[in-house]
């Protein structure tokens, strides 16, 4: 067996894998359309079906898909990166602080939060590769970091509200048909797609996540590869932070909190293997999609919003389709395991 | 004809005309959202809600965040409108963060009515208003001098930093001291998250600070007991005074102890109740901007003062009478 | 030296931080508040415990704070119904077990990886409990606090059964074989298995420790409380990780010992408590535990680079 024939077989499982995934998404939306629509005791039509739940699912994946989006070329290369729900707190604070104590424009201190995101992810990298520290440890010590200081700014007890009308457009109004943050979230996806899966940079991503040494040897800068997907990282955490802002209308030190767990849930289930070098920006966008379907469908059950357990059912299931996506993606591993000892024998 | 016959007959047609008339005449459906579902505050709310419910025939769901999290407020206020219900009633976790979904709510006829902790004005009709901010901040700080005789330290162990009532009545607390007591002095302002074990170990640690601590005022529920439970281990029984806000049941240990001085609450049935009273009240046009009383059930006439339901005076239990009140 | 070098600096990291607070702050050193801090802390030092074995072993767990919860209110509710706590405590243990069990097949039966299994048993066990309990408190009966005892009894006998197992533990890692297992395990697994341990074995029973030590935990949180909050443990799975990592335990397995997460948990404990002698306010405290986290891994990273020129 060639080792091209090898990798054309891998391609074909994630094609597989991810139009597993596609078809799940449809059967849920299918649903919940079905199910999760009606016209409610007032007489409105509501639920699934209607426009305004789907942009609003839309909108409320912008802020996760995001991050799962800076996440997806991190796991690639067997990293990971905890802070980035902090990061998004602390860049909400520090716009939120810019704008009204700094007395900067709205567009100056957009500018200036994506920098210090940047700088945030800068840190992370630069532990990570200069001191050739696990990215874990790294990034769980400035996950309580980055969420302490966004605090202490604040002293937590401050929340930034008020913003201009304008800005506010950028996370509750519409634009050209779609919501507005919707246009923000989509070049940063074709992004992200591109660097991944259409620059040698993205394959050098994977090359390290298979193997550090492997890259090193090969001749990749694997230090500056690494350093990157974290900066890019910080800078992601730091859009979702104005978009977040932009969508609640305010900015509190508790922004973001328990995001990393969903942003890292969206892209394992998006196919992307946590020990690196496997995945693609697509499955994290589906996975994001799944988990963001499901969440706001059972949400519009008559049954499932009178037991009070919207959120509970969304959180078991979306566990659930984890473990199942996890074990799904072995059996392929198993597979070829039981192929290869039949050939031996 | 047989009699039986003709009496199942009777029967089947009376039941017959009672289906049309029940389905026409739905139940009003009203909810009730708590800061957090399973804090013994709220709890003890639902208790006076479901009691007004079954009395007004109408159906209560009972809803909020395991957490006091303002997101999570919105998220289920919007599943409520889905579900079309006559009235949202909210104790608001953040003014701000609610007031957006419960605008949304308006605008498809939902009522909407706070109790607890208020939202931005334009979004609900009324408030249902436990007691004001000055009346609770004054009535606690003119406790604590009393017990102090008006002088000293004391500390204060609040909720989080970030609720919007705390703030308010830390406020008012520091104009009376200004005004009335400046022989006291607030050492630290604590949060406790709104958990008991975080108010008893931040109450150990701002006892073994502050050695001259004469008091300490806890105004969330779960920080009464809390503090209570740390000056009792730390044996400064008497020494370190405390008060509170607190429910009679969670409290009542440490009173008789001679732990805590006195517990300050309004009855917290009593403002569930009112809470679904009003709320019917409105679904079915009783009451009316402008009103200045409304009658609920059992208990009577509440005054109402602009768009305020006023529950009247808070309450300070004390070792004389706490044990009269269940809840 | 260079062996304990990490466990030695936390200690002596803890040690600067008590020499100051006696110079600063003298007040802080009043017996009955650092007992009842050491109660409080007790728990979370049984979890931290089992996870550096998890760690040790190359593995991570990320759902005891929910393992955490659901045997606390399962303990409070077999309490309330009556139960004396001789059956409590080892039905908690139990409770805790299984849960462990279910995440130890799932990595060390499938070889699924640890982070990803315990993120979504994480989420499923705390949702279930939401689900299920809806946040209403436990309320305990009057005989369950301090185990029946007075408060100083009961207050001794936590720090007490906490110390124990820390010694237990601490011993049987190196005296043991099963301790010696856990080492090989996450040092090399595959190694491990050639030289006939069978390494999926330990993984599990890792796991199920790890369950069992929740469990007990668990009981002892709620014996010091009138009430069980389903809220309980949310959290600690991060606080417990990063006492473990700041005592010097490896997270690339096979390294560390029970002493040092021991001497990191009670390092990032007394933040808290110094803060508010020092008078400085409550909000600086998440600042400076990242910052502990961080110098203590920057410590370790500089000292391998001088040492080795690099890790790998």
């Amino acid at each position: 067996m060639s080792t091209t024939d090898h990798q054309s077989g891998w391609k074909n499982i994630l094609l597989r894998y991810e139009t597993l995934l596609l078809a799940v998404l449809v059967v849920e939306w299918l649903f919940f359309y079905h199910y999760g629509t009606t016209t409610n005791r007032r007489g409105v039509f509501v639920g699934f079906g209607t426009l305004d739940r789907q942009f609003d699912i839309l909108r409320h994946s912008c802020e996760i898909g995001l991050l799962a989006l800076a996440l997806t070329p991190v796991i690639l290369t067997a990293g990971i990166d905890l802070s980035v729900g902090s990061l998004l707190g602390l860049c909400a604070i520090l716009f939120g602080k810019l704008w009204r104590d700094g007395g900067l424009t709205i567009p100056v201190a957009a500018a200036l939060t994506l920098v210090a995101g940047a700088l945030g992810g800068g840190l992370n990298a630069g532990l990570i590769t200069v001191l050739r520290l696990p990215p874990l440890i790294v990034t769980l010590g400035t996950y309580s970091l980055f969420r302490g200081l966004a605090e202490a700014i604040t002293h937590g007890a401050v929340t930034y509200t008020d913003f201009p009308a304008s800005f506010l457009f950028l996370g509750q109004e519409r634009w050209l048909g779609l919501p507005t943050q919707a246009w923000l979230f989509l070049p940063v996806a074709a992004a992200v797609w591109l660097l991944v899966h259409g620059t040698a940079t993205g394959r050098s991503l994977r090359a390290i996540g298979f193997s550090p040494e492997g890259a090193r040897y090969a001749g990749l800068p694997v230090e500056r590869r690494v350093a990157l997907v974290y900066v890019l990282s910080g800078f992601i955490a730091a859009v979702a932070a104005l978009i977040y802002t932009a969508r609640l209308g305010q900015a509190k030190a508790d922004a973001g909190t328990g995001y990393e767990l969903f942003a890292i849930t969206a892209v394992v289930l998006g196919g992307t293997s946590i020990f690196g070098g496997r995945g693609s920006v697509t499955g994290t966008l589906l996975g994001v999609a799944a988990i963001a379907v499901l969440k706001s469908g059972l949400a519009t059950l008559p049954v499932v919003i009178r037991l009070n357990a919207a959120e509970e059912m969304s959180g078991m299931l979306t566990g659930a389709l984890l473990l199942l996506a996890l074990t799904g993606s072995i059996l392929p591993k198993i597979l070829s395991t039981l192929r290869a000892r039949r050939q031996a024998g | 004809m047989n009699p039986s016959i003709r009496r199942l007959g009777a029967i089947l047609v009376l039941l017959g005309s009672l289906v049309p008339a029940l389905a026409a005449e739905a139940k009003l459906m009203i909810t009730m959202m708590p800061k957090a579902k399973g804090n013994a505050y709220f709890i003890s709310c639902k208790a006076g809600a479901d009691k007004a419910a079954r009395e007004l025939g109408v159906e209560l769901l009972f809803d909020g965040p395991t957490d006091s999290n303002a997101a999570k407020q919105n998220e289920i206020v919007e599943n409520w409108i889905t579900l079309g219900v006559d009235v949202i009633t909210v104790a608001a976790e953040n003014k701000e963060g609610i007031s957006t979904a419960l605008r949304k709510a308006q605008k498809q006829g939902i009522k909407v009515i706070t109790y607890d902790a208020d939202a931005l004005p334009d979004v609900r009709s009324f408030f249902v208003n436990q007691a004001t901010p000055q009346g609770i901040a004054y009535g606690l700080l003119d406790e604590a001098a009393r017990l102090m005789g008006g002088e000293g330290e004391f500390a204060i162990i609040t909720a989080t930093l970030t609720a919007g009532n705390q703030r308010e009545w830390l406020k008012h607390m520091d104009v009376r001291l200004a005004e009335k007591y400046p022989k006291m002095k607030l050492v630290a302002v604590r949060p406790s998250d709104d958990l008991k074990d975080k108010a008893q170990s931040e109450a150990t640690a701002l006892m073994s600070a502050n050695p001259n601590l004469k008091l300490l005022m806890a105004i969330c529920t779960p920080g009464t007991p809390g503090a209570a439970e740390a000056v009792k281990q730390a044996g400064k029984t008497g020494k370190v005074k405390v008060i509170g806000l607190g429910l009679p049941n969670e409290n009542k240990r440490y009173v008789h102890e001679g732990v805590t001085e006195s517990v300050m609450l309004w009855n917290t049935e009593d403002l569930g109740y009112l809470t679904v009273c009003a709320a019917v009240a409105l679904a079915k046009d009783e009451i009316k901007l402008g009103a200045t009383s409304i009658t609920a059930g059992a208990l009577g006439t509440f005054e109402i003062k602009g768009d305020n339901i006023l529950l009247g005076k808070p309450y300070i239990f004390n070792q004389a009478n706490i044990d009269r009140f269940d809840f | 030296m260079n062996r304990y070098f990490r466990e030695i600096s936390v200690t002596i990291a803890l040690g600067l931080i008590l020499l100051a607070m006696a110079v600063l702050a003298p007040g802080f050193f009043q017996p009955q508040p650092l007992l009842s801090l050491v109660t409080r802390e007790a728990p979370t030092l049984v979890v931290a415990c089992g996870m550096a074995l998890i760690i040790i072993s190359r593995q991570i767990d990320i759902s005891v704070g929910s393992q955490f919860s659901v045997c606390s209110i399962c303990a409070g509710l077999l309490a309330a119904r009556g139960w004396p706590l001789g059956l409590v405590v080892p039905a908690a243990a139990a409770i805790g077990a299984l849960l462990g069990a279910c995440n130890g097949m799932l990595v060390a039966g499938l070889r699924l990886p640890s982070i990803v299994v315990t993120l979504a048993t994480m989420v499923i066990l705390r949702q279930g409990l939401n689900l299920v309990q809806q946040g209403a408190f436990v309320n305990l009966p009057d005989s369950v606090q301090w185990f029946g005892l007075s408060q100083a009894a009961g207050q001794w006998t936590l720090v007490g059964l906490a110390l124990a197992l820390l010694l237990v533990f601490g011993l049987a890692m190196r005296r043991v074989a099963a301790g010696r297992w856990v080492y090989a395990v996450g040092t090399d697994a595959e190694a491990a298995r050639l030289a006939g341990i069978r390494a999926q074995l330990v993984t599990f029973m890792v796991f199920v420790l790890m369950g069992t030590l929740a469990g007990i935990a668990a009981t002892m949180n709620i014996v010091q409380s009138p009430q069980v909050q389903p809220a309980v443990g949310s959290g600690l799975e991060l606080k417990v990780i990063a006492a473990v990592v700041v005592g010097g335990v490896a997270i690339s397995g096979g390294r560390g010992n029970v002493w040092g997460a021991f001497a990191g948990l009670l390092l990032l404990a007394c933040v808290s408590p110094a803060l508010t002698h020092l008078h400085i306010e409550a909000y600086w405290e998440k600042t400076i535990q990242g910052a502990i986290i961080l110098l203590a891994v920057v410590a370790e990273g500089l000292r391998q680079r001088k040492s080795k020129g690099g890790r790998e």
